[in-house]
């Protein structure tokens, strides 16, 4: 099948992507790639999509463990990759103008690539072994996207410690990864799939033990509590970056692993659970620190957990497609609102303060435009793309088997910071008078306005993918079939609560300041919590990285100069000592050392002639 | 001619050269005495390999003339640039590798 090909197109072209043309060119020619694939899966009837495993060669053959490079083309594999490869290429092409300034714009493009092509390796690995390469290849190329800018230290910082959380994932896909093999004795996941319902019964500890080890992974790159400190921070980097990484594809790679295993996950009800649980708690959680955050790109940072946070609330009680759905539409708009900020920023001279901001719908129309409907996608506005994914998300918490009425009333609230997060940010960016005076916004060229034409109408009209993106998926989540409920009470619920939220943001943000100081006096303990985002980077502090350094002084006092080092340096100076010795024999003399040869020589000879 | 002959005259020829390129403090000329003990094997394998009616000891003694000749260049080379930092050929005086 053709992802072979696509496979070797993206090997190839990631060493010499110097240009932005060849950068953008391989991740287009990858998309048409994946759309030939998915023409090729449209073909065949549903029960024939499922499981087919294309072996390049096989790369580790022994007789207790089979390991090949093999890619795996099914549903959920191909839907993926048209996120990734789709809004990746756009992206690639905005970059083009939002980089062009940049004096290391093709090391930019080298990462860009190297990122595409390790998630790619990740949605299509067809086995643990290489899910856990693409993972932490992803996890590399993050890391090298967010300190991109090296001589910000501060960037530095975050790189460091977006590095450090996912390698805490790492660990635990690993560990997760040995179990599996543990267990099963294969990585496949087609065989580990196919046996799993036999080998465990429902909530056995193997697969709780299985099934939560691979969500420490998923949590970490995900960005969900308590392993969603690095996210905000990652903003650091270039904001093409943010959007291609942090909001489009990276971050939803463990929705993606859970709705992946979910013939796993599906015995774990227990798990199921946590992942539900740990989503709508995100979700709200990040909500709320958006809500008072300042820097444009941090509040669609928390916001972006927030709906991965529903991504998992979809996963967790069941209804894979419904959360596939949701990624995919969160792409589209999540995307759009990253590349409008950046095109805000780029407009003024790298200003992230959204309090200096302000008026800049007539000096940047398309930007504006285009914003506003990935505002209204993101807090569910009835019709756009994120109304029909955030709504069945919604509808199912409460419906679906594993569904209560907690995760509603949360996800509901949910849905109200949303739309109140949302269009703070956007009162402030764009509407009233401008607020820093000096500057003169502008309108940005044609190649950055492109992709957010071309996202923006995917945002507002991405809804009606809804019902074929299930019926796509479904032949992977066998076993799981997702009701679709209508339930028009809890609907207009929903959506009357999510309107709720825009209309206050609409209340406290374009009627003048009293209002707005009036509710910050009013709730400023809240306010005080929100902005430290929880305290949960000083606890983590106190609680971790502190008893660690004390751990460390105390270590490198004891064990490392009085032990290790004792130790070494004895070894040294010994071997010192002995080698005084040797070293007469090494005279420099060229005349000697002739003379030791034609000896040892006549020496040898003699032996050879009398012995 | 008889092959003791020739045997003699190689073995005389390795050991002037060995000498030579024991006693002598010229590089330059302790590498020609050098050459002589390459030259007094080349005459040995040509003189075998007319006794034994073999041409492979023919062809090894081209092989080793091309390696000599490879050789004079690296060696000369070398000769050439020590000339130039030292000014000094003595090899007595050529001891910076001393331990």
């Amino acid at each position: 099948m053709a992802g072979f090909i696509g496979l070797s197109w993206w090997g190839n072209r990631l060493p010499r992507s110097g240009v932005g043309l060849v950068g953008c060119g391989s991740i287009g020619g990858a998309f048409l790639v994946t759309l030939v694939v998915l023409a090729d899966m449209l073909l065949l009837s549903p029960d024939q999509r499922v499981g087919n495993v294309v072996t390049l060669y096989p790369w580790i053959a022994s007789p207790h463990f089979q390991l090949d490079l093999a890619v795996l083309i099914d549903p959920l594999s191909v839907f993926m990759l048209l996120v990734v490869t789709g809004v990746g290429f756009l992206i690639h092409v905005y970059s083009i103008g939002y980089m062009q300034d940049d004096p290391e714009y093709s090391r930019f493009f080298a990462y860009m690539n190297l990122f595409i092509f390790s998630m790619s390796l990740l949605v299509m690995a067809a086995d643990f072994f290489f899910l856990i390469v693409g993972w932490a290849l992803v996890g590399l190329a993050s890391y090298l996207l967010i300190g991109f800018w090296t001589e910000k230290t501060s960037a530095v910082l975050a790189a460091r410690k977006a590095f450090v959380m996912n390698v805490i994932g790492d660990v635990g896909m690993v560990i997760a990864a040995f179990v599996v093999f543990q267990y099963f004795g294969t990585l496949n996941y087609v065989d580990v799939f196919a046996k799993a319902s036999t080998t465990f019964s429902p909530n056995d500890d193997g697969v709780l033990l299985i099934t939560l080890l691979l969500l420490v992974g998923a949590f970490a790159k995900s960005a969900q509590v308590p392993l969603h400190t690095w996210l905000p921070d990652a903003m650091e980097g270039p904001t093409p970056v943010s959007a291609l990484i942090h909001a489009a594809t990276m971050v939803t790679a463990g929705v993606y692993l859970v709705a992946r295993c979910n013939s796993l996950f599906m015995l774990a009800p227990y798990t199921m659970y946590l992942v539900a649980g740990v989503g709508v708690f995100t979700a709200i959680f990040a909500g709320s620190m958006a809500l008072v955050q300042f820097d444009i790109k941090r509040v669609i940072a928390f916001s972006t957990m927030s709906q991965i946070g529903y991504m998992f609330l979809a996963v967790g009680v069941g209804v894979f497609s419904a959360g596939m759905f949701h990624l995919m539409t969160h792409a589209f708009f999540k995307a759009l609102l990253f590349l409008g900020a950046g095109s805000v920023i780029h407009a003024l001279g790298g200003e992230q303060d959204i309090r200096k901001m302000g008026g800049l719908r007539h000096a940047m129309p398309i930007t504006f435009w285009t914003f506003l409907v990935a505002a209204l996608a993101l807090s569910g506005f009835p019709l756009t793309a994120g109304f029909f994914s955030k709504e069945l998300i919604i509808m199912e918490s409460y419906h679906a088997e594993l569904g209560n009425f907690l995760f509603w009333g949360l996800a509901v609230l949910g849905a109200g910071l949303t739309g109140f997060y949302t269009f703070r940010l956007f009162f402030y960016v764009f509407m009233g008078s401008s607020r820093s005076p000096g500057a003169h916004p502008h309108e940005s060229p044609m190649v950055m306005t492109g992709p957010l034409l071309i996202l923006g109408s995917l945002s507002l009209l991405g809804g009606v993918l809804g019902p074929w993106a299930h019926e796509f998926l479904s032949p992977v989540f066998s076993g799981v079939i997702p009701l679709h409920h209508e339930d028009a009470l809890l609907e207009s619920i929903t959506v009357g609560v999510a309107l709720g939220g825009i209309a206050t943001a609409v209340a406290l943000f374009m009627t003048g300041k009293d209002r707005l100081d009036f509710a910050k006096q009013m709730l400023a303990p809240v306010y005080d919590v929100l902005i430290h985002k929880y305290y949960v980077d000083e606890i983590y502090d106190f609680f971790i990285v502190k008893p660690v350094k004390a751990v460390g002084a105390f270590m490198e006092e004891r064990a490392e100069k009085d032990g290790i080092d004792f130790a070494v340096d004895q070894v040294g100076a010994q071997v010192r000592e002995v080698s005084r010795g040797i070293s007469i024999w090494q005279s420099g003399s060229v005349r000697l050392y002739a003379m030791n040869m034609v000896a040892g020589l006549v020496t040898i000879l003699l032996f050879v002639i009398f012995l | 001619m008889d092959t003791d002959f020739v045997l003699f005259v190689s073995a005389a020829i390795f050991s002037i050269g060995a000498v030579g390129f024991l006693i002598r403090k010229n590089p330059l000329v302790m590498f020609m005495s050098v050459e002589l003990m390459l030259n007094s094997v080349n005459l040995l394998l040509v003189g075998y390999s007319k006794a034994l009616a073999s041409l492979d000891g023919q062809i090894f003694a081209l092989i080793i003339m091309t390696v000599a000749a490879a050789e004079v260049v690296v060696g000369l080379a070398i000769i050439l640039t020590i000339f130039r930092t030292r000014h000094d050929l003595n090899v007595d005086h050529i001891n910076v590798l001393k331990g």
